[in-house]
């Protein structure tokens, strides 16, 4: 077999890194082959895929050195991000823009750019349409359109469906099935379900950069089982591993069905002058786990921000049985945690971000260190209690961003998808520090995508569908086991 | 949350858009050189003609971009006419002296602002940014790595728009509440712009790298998917304008207002 892309001996350091992130580094890819690319975040994964398109020395400037590099004569190169893909406002012009750059003559553009959206599964009515307005996996099987113009022999997939909802996930990665059959393509992923049947060879890259395993996937993941589950990797069965070990379940037990923590009757939430969501009646109570599912733009997080007091509503609304215009701040009672932890930093350290709270309700300075190095010591932040927030992990983020949401104690605890794009370690172990806080008497009120959540920790869901809220048990078999205990 | 911003399409968006930016730029410049306000109240209500009628934008939209006009004029103008020179005394009052001359030397200013702010809207609403950079790069030699780099970022403004409404939420969760004063000011634009520039720095980044994974080089001979070039529509613009500033010159001379023909001092 032919080597399309491959390196010897790679060396290489990020500026301002102690150690490198490579040393010795060998790789040897096959025409005609699928790879998926595992490892834990910052193993340099994407790196690597930047390495072997060229784009790393020639377009993002890092050091590095190596014996050889084979580069493929033509690659396409597909971004976990689907916002910052694109530099033009409409569908046709960003493909367009691809083939510019090709000099493909301006006659032949317009068959090739509806060509290419049907090559991706995409059709428009009018392909001069806003890509503003497209959904996360339109836009990302755009990208994919755009990317098959470069006519490429290999695709370099890094992480392509991490920000997407799970429909998305779906056809995107159908997609890339059918585009991809006959190229060679490496994919860098942790939500290997979706791909394992795609890929026949897997590369598992240690802590150090080293390769840990390389050879089929049979292989690679029967051997390697315990390295997937330390390294968080979303490997198929994660959960059903994760359920056998989990030493607690979740019991209804600590609910209290004498007081109402959230009630909510007739009551309409509003996006300008638009009634977007209607609820006709529904409950919280103390020591619930609610799981709000729905499809996107169904209107799950508007209902969140509602109850936040953030946008408009109408109806009756109470909060631990005191009618909403009786409460002077929402926030003492109610806290949110928002899907990108980064927009709720308000200070310059981690220890700042969680006192901030207390510090504007007028704490004693030893009351607040004392509580903040609990929540610290809780969420495992100790460490790390002087850098800035924005220098922690996409996991240590996210931990900061709720301790510092809680450390009021407030009872009523909002979550916007908060295990989105994070690993399955950091998952359950949020997931488990959100159990805590239920048992301990919060409401947790958590929009999600993820089913299992729903399954396996959630009390009650509330569906949102077509602008309605409908409270139903958490799935059947759930129902079962709890039917005594709960009352849905 | 999209913000609707469609119009209808009229002549003016059919000018070439290179052609559109060197004639305001001229105009700015002769517009300088008017010093009869009779001619210059002529002018205005020419080029307030064509922005109400020949934009193609909503009546609404209209009127509330047409609000800073109103502030423009009165800014411009005020300052002339309380401390500007002359000799006929209207009203004096401290420092604020009013006389004849300062009171027309203001309006004249006044005029000329909003016949600035006019033209430059009338260029911002009938151009399409994406159009503007191809015809900059096709008829006056732009290079396409700084065309193109202008028309990503333009793509990220709606994009930092929503995320400053998520910020303005999570600030509010965690409890802040606006403080007055210099320092409350100081606070706030703190804690909205470093997380907004650290996200678009971020962005920025990423899209150049996708745009190079796309193969985009400083080559200069690349083909173009939209093509401008010259039309009669821009015939028709160089007339129209033409035919304001004639009408203003000769109406404004033969049928002045008022009796004052240059308005500085002194000459």
């Amino acid at each position: 077999m032919t080597s399309i892309a491959g390196m010897t001996n790679m060396r290489l350091k990020f500026p301002g890194e102690e150690s490198l992130l490579f040393k010795d580094f060998s790789l040897s890819l096959n025409k005609g082959e699928k790879v998926l690319l595992l490892g834990p975040s910052g193993s340099g994964k994407s790196t690597l895929l930047q390495v072997l398109t060229g784009l790393i020395p020639d377009s993002v400037e890092v050091p590095m050195k190596a014996d050889d590099i084979i580069i493929p004569d033509s690659w396409g190169f597909l971004f976990q991000d689907p916002d910052t893909q694109f530099c033009m406002p409409y569908v046709d012009e960003e493909i367009a823009f691809v083939l510019e750059n090709l000099q493909v003559p301006r006659e032949k553009m317009k068959s090739c750019i509806e060509y290419y959206l049907r090559e991706a599964g995409l059709t428009f009515k009018d392909i001069h349409t806003k890509i503003q307005t497209l959904s996360g996996g339109m836009k990302q099987r755009l990208a994919i359109a755009s990317v098959l113009a470069l006519e490429p022999e290999v695709l370099f997939l890094d992480e392509p469906t991490a920000m997407l909802d799970p429909e998305g996930t779906k056809h995107v990665w159908e997609t890339i099935k059918n585009v991809g059959e006959n190229k060679t393509v490496v994919i860098v992923e942790h939500k290997i379900e979706h791909v394992i049947d795609f890929v026949d060879r897997v590369i598992l890259l240690g802590d150090n950069g080293e390769i840990i395993a390389d050879g089929s996937k049979e292989k690679v993941i029967d051997q390697h089982k315990q390295v997937l589950i330390d390294q968080g990797i979303w490997y198929p069965g994660v959960w059903e591993d994760y359920i056998q070990t989990r030493t607690r379940n979740t019991t209804a037990a600590s609910i209290n069905k004498e007081q109402e923590a959230v009630h909510l009757s007739d009551f309409s939430a509003y996006r300008g002058n638009n009634e977007v969501l209607h609820v006709e009646e529904a409950n919280a109570h103390p020591g619930e786990w609610i799981t709000v599912l729905g499809e996107n733009g169904a209107g799950k997080s508007t209902l969140l921000l509602a109850l936040m007091n953030l946008i408009k509503f109408k109806g009756t609304y109470r909060i631990l049985e005191k009618e909403w215009k009786q409460i002077k701040l929402f926030a003492d009672s109610i806290t949110f945690v928002f899907q990108n932890p980064e927009f709720q930093f308000v200070t310059n350290s981690v220890y700042e971000e969680v006192a901030f709270t207390l510090k504007l309700k007028k704490w004693r300075e030893e009351e607040i260190s004392s509580r903040v190095n609990e929540l610290l010591d809780l969420y495992h932040l100790q460490h790390h209690k002087h850098l800035h927030p924005y220098q922690l992990s996409t996991g240590q983020k996210r931990r900061l961003s709720v301790a510092a949401s809680i450390v009021k104690e407030q009872p009523i605890i909002l979550l916007d998808e908060p295990t989105f794009g994070q690993d399955a370690k950091n998952t359950f172990s949020l997931l488990e520090q959100l159990e805590q806080l239920k048992e301990e008497g919060a409401v947790i009120i958590m929009v999600t995508h993820d089913l299992n959540i729903a399954e396996h920790f959630a009390t009650k869901v509330w569906r949102v569908e077509n602008g309605k809220l409908v409270e139903e048990p958490p799935s059947p078999d759930y129902l079962e086991k709890q039917q005594t205990a709960v009352n849905l | 949350m999209a913000i609707d911003f469609s119009y209808k399409e009229t002549w003016l968006h059919k000018t070439n858009p290179s052609l559109k930016l060197i004639i305001i730029g001229l105009l700015f410049i002769q517009l300088l050189m008017i010093h009869n306000p009779n001619v210059l109240i002529n002018y205005m209500v020419g080029t307030l003609l064509l922005y109400l009628f020949f934009t193609g934008h909503p009546w609404k939209r209209l009127f509330i971009i047409a609000i800073p006009f109103l502030l423009i004029f009165l800014t411009s103008s005020t300052s002339m006419i309380f401390f500007g020179q002359g000799e006929v005394t209207w009203m004096k009052w401290g420092l604020v002296h009013i006389t004849e001359e300062s009171f027309f030397r203001g309006l004249h200013l006044g005029f000329r602002g909003i016949i600035f702010a006019a033209l430059g809207v009338i260029f911002a609403l009938t151009t399409r940014p994406v159009y503007l950079f191809y015809s900059l790069m096709q008829q006056l030699k732009l290079k396409p790595k700084y065309a193109y780099s202008f028309m990503a970022a333009i793509r990220l403004i709606p994009i930092m728009i929503e995320e400053m409404q998520t910020l303005h939420y999570a600030l509010k969760v965690r409890g802040v509440q606006a403080e007055k004063g210099i320092r409350g000011f100081y606070k706030k634009l703190k804690s909205y712009a470093i997380p907004l520039l650290s996200q678009s720095i971020r962005r920025a980044y990423r899209i150049a790298v996708a745009m190079e994974a796309k193969r985009f080089s400083n080559h200069t001979n690349r083909t173009y998917f939209y093509k401008l070039g010259f039309s009669r529509f821009d015939v028709l613009l160089m007339g129209c304008l033409l035919t304001i500033i004639c009408l203003a010159y000769y109406t404004g001379i033969h049928h002045p207002y008022f009796s004052i023909t240059d308005v500085r001092h002194n000459s």
